[in-house]
């Protein structure tokens, strides 16, 4: 009896469970075949967000207290020069590619997540100018490592070289 | 209205609306639903997708069914069952040490996984009643 009983409503909950699918399957049926097809294009950032935030810099220490923390750490120099070395588990985003890359960072970064840039220190405004644009489709907390690789390198740390994986 | 029946429509309606409205929030920006699914980093990216379009219309039309009092049971036991999944995602996003977005509510900060570990073990609760307590006298 009780046996009878769940497995009726467990049939029900199945229904239930099948036509939301439907229904969600039929209402973005061109979002789907899109992302299954590998066609997806970032969306236009939300201008809802906070006008004119900036990116805060911060220095070897701050960045090193980051790390620590587990924050993710973006390159924003070309692809050449991230293989040629870049931080330990660094995330590779040149700022030339970006409107190419951005989709595949955007599903891999929530947007929640705090982030720092950096390239090649005071001479490439690249960390900059990448931190604006995260900002700008809506990552909340982006940090610009300054000094770049060369005082990474130069403070003695390790450089990872080769492509990104 | 005995107090039986009373807590069992309470449940009903406080289960029914936290899914209507976390289902709502969902489908109004499914792109960044998919986001938050694969901040998780458990599915493939196309599947993020698929869990971001489908989840919601679930969500709302479970949500719907308990408010409306029809099909309650399946509908509850279904928010139980979804709720231990998502409860099983956010723990191994704890284990992992992510630091995400729970996703549970549509977009916003500040929702933290312990929290939404916490209200997850609140609506097990409340679909439980809902479940249990749903008068069966009545004719199938």
């Amino acid at each position: 009896m009780a046996y009878d009983r769940l497995s009726r409503d467990l049939l029900e909950a199945l229904v239930i469970l099948a036509v939301g699918v439907l229904i969600g399957l039929s209402l973005h049926s061109r979002l789907l075949l899109d992302a299954f097809s590998g066609r997806l294009q970032p969306r236009a950032p939300a201008l809802s967000a906070p006008a004119a935030r900036f990116p805060a810099p911060i220095d070897l220490a701050g960045l090193r207290r980051e790390l620590q923390r587990g924050t993710p750490i973006v390159d924003a120099r070309l692809p050449e020069l991230y293989a040629a070395g870049h931080l330990p588990g660094a995330i590779s985003l040149p700022l030339a590619d970006l409107d190419q890359d951005l989709a595949a960072f955007l599903a891999r970064v929530p947007r929640a997540q705090r982030l720092v840039t950096y390239c090649n220190g005071y001479g490439c405004p690249d960390s900059y100018d990448l931190a604006v644009r995260l900002l700008a489709v809506g990552y909340r907390d982006v940090l610009v490592f300054e000094d770049g690789l060369p005082a990474w390198r130069d403070a003695g740390l390790p450089v990872t070289e080769g492509e990104t994986p | 209205m005995s107090g039986r029946r009373l807590a069992y429509h309470g449940c009903r309606l406080a289960l029914g609306a936290l899914f209507l409205v976390a289902g709502i929030l969902k489908a109004r920006d499914v792109t960044a639903f998919a986001g938050e699914i694969a901040a998780y980093r458990l599915l493939p990216y196309a599947l993020n997708y698929l869990v971001a379009t489908t989840l919601p219309y679930v969500e709302i039309l479970a949500g719907g069914l308990l408010l409306w009092g029809r099909k309650v049971r399946g509908a509850a036991l279904l928010t139980a069952l979804l709720t231990v999944v998502f409860v099983g995602a956010i723990l191994s996003a704890l284990l992992r040490g992510l630091q995400i977005d729970c996703g549970c509510f549509g977009g916003g900060p500040g929702q933290s996984l312990w929290f939404a570990l916490l209200r997850d073990l609140g609506i097990l609760v409340l679909a439980h009643f809902t479940y249990h307590l749903q008068p069966t006298s009545k004719p199938a």
